[in-house]
């Protein structure tokens, strides 16, 4: 049937069409995981084997590519990622939706992950920027191969990194660990397929763009923030601090005590919104970073 | 005598699903090192009895469906020859649910050999 691994690991791939892409990549690399050991410990007890023959065995033990499958799939539907469980447990209507954002985990990682992209995205940029630099000038000498294929990896290094944190507070699903490479290639081929995958560049883009996206959530985030707070404040600045709304140095201007109430609910409503916009932009977020960081199995 | 029809095999599949994480988190307690996949697959393999042909392919999601819920914690070691391997520890967490899960193995397999042998006042 199969007469090698990759073989094996094409006809599991084309079984888990569908499947979502993280799950597909661990499906994958437990199973090459699995036959490869298992191929090797054969070969151990009798050198002489041909792999060939032996894999039919192995494959059997280990259960036919929709076998495997179907166990992966079994094993997702009852455990979902991290926060993805939080999705209405009840339809509420309208007003209790609306506020239902608070007790929502994924409004409160999907705030954090914004506050924390605002450093991320400076660092990210720092690296990314100095590495292609000193990789580009050094490129004039023999050694500048090396660093550029060392900050390649540095890149792929960060995107890995960098899906561990979406996964967590985005509650997108991100594979566990990078793909393996094909085995037995020599590694002038490895390096090639460093640098001709896309997804080593799309990480690249995605480091220097998180500077900007991250400084304009963490600039949208803290404007909306302050504007709330003043509103919900400015009742307990005027009565007990006696801090004018308005203060230009020669006029102040204080809220009349009906206002109160009204500036009390806007606050609250903004910032209640501002909850809405983080968590969609933390959805739309997820799904980039999917998109540029993460191998899709095709 | 194993029955290969339809419902029986779902019977196994069913009671595998079912008992895999206990044995997994069992296994791993008794074990003094980490241990990867295919050490848990052949562990199992010496062990098991015709009935219980569980699919090798099959421990790999609980495996990782057990440390997503923080009762196993893993890590990625290369080894000598081949693709890296993922060594699986339990935790502390891990060690408590399998006292658990064991006394609930044990309520379940007496009353279920009770109903068997007819000991039941049915």
């Amino acid at each position: 049937m199969y007469r090698s691994v990759e073989e094996y690991l094409d006809a599991l791939k084309k079984e888990m069409q569908g499947f979502d892409s993280a799950t597909m990549q661990d499906a994958l690399t437990d199973a090459e995981e699995h036959l490869r050991t298992a191929l090797e410990t054969a070969r151990e007890s009798q050198p002489e084997m041909d792999a060939a023959a032996t894999l039919p065995a192995i494959i059997e033990q280990y259960g036919s590519p929709e076998e495997t499958a179907a166990a992966y799939a079994e094993v997702e539907r009852r455990t979902s990622p991290s926060l993805a469980q939080s999705v209405n447990r009840k339809q509420r209507t309208g007003l209790g939706r609306f506020f239902g954002v608070y007790a929502d985990p994924k409004a409160w990682g999907a705030l954090l992950y914004m506050l924390i992209a605002f450093v991320t995205g400076v660092i990210y940029f720092t690296w990314a920027v100095t590495g292609i630099s000193v990789s580009l000038s050094f490129a004039l000498f023999i050694f500048g191969l090396p660093v550029m294929l060392l900050f390649l990896l540095s890149v792929r290094g960060v995107a890995w990194l960098e899906g561990r944190l979406v996964e967590a507070l985005l509650g997108v699903r991100m594979p566990r660990r990078p793909l393996f490479a094909p085995q037995n290639i020599k590694w002038q081929e490895r390096i090639k397929l460093l640098v001709i995958d896309k997804h080593t560049w799309l990480s690249f883009l995605y480091m220097v763009v998180q500077l900007v996206l991250g400084t304009l959530y963490f600039v949208v985030l803290v404007t909306l923030f302050a504007f709330s707070l003043s509103g919900i404040a400015i009742p307990i600045l005027q009565e007990a601090f006696n801090i004018s709304v308005i203060d230009t140095g020669s006029t102040y201007y204080y809220l009349p005590q009906w206002g109160y109430p009204l500036v009390v609910l806007a606050g609250l409503l903004l910032w209640t919104a501002t909850m809405h916009l983080v968590k969609l932009v933390g959805d739309l977020h997820g799904r980039y970073a999917k998109a540029m960081l993460v191998v899709e199995q095709d | 005598m194993v029955d290969h029809n339809m419902p029986t095999k779902k019977f196994q599949k069913e009671m595998n699903s079912g008992t895999a994480s206990l044995v997994m988190l069992s296994v791993l307690s008794q074990s003094e090192d980490p241990m990867y996949g295919y050490q848990i697959a052949k562990l199992l393999d010496d062990n098991r009895q015709d009935a219980l042909a569980m699919k090798q392919g099959a421990l790999y999601p609980v495996l990782r469906s057990l440390e997503k819920n923080g009762l196993l914690s893993s890590k990625v070691e290369p080894s000598v020859s081949g693709p890296p391997r993922r060594y699986y520890t339990i935790t502390g967490d891990g060690r408590e649910t399998l006292t658990l899960w064991t006394e609930i193995w044990s309520q379940m397999k007496s009353f279920v050999d009770s109903i068997l042998e007819g000991e039941s006042d049915v």
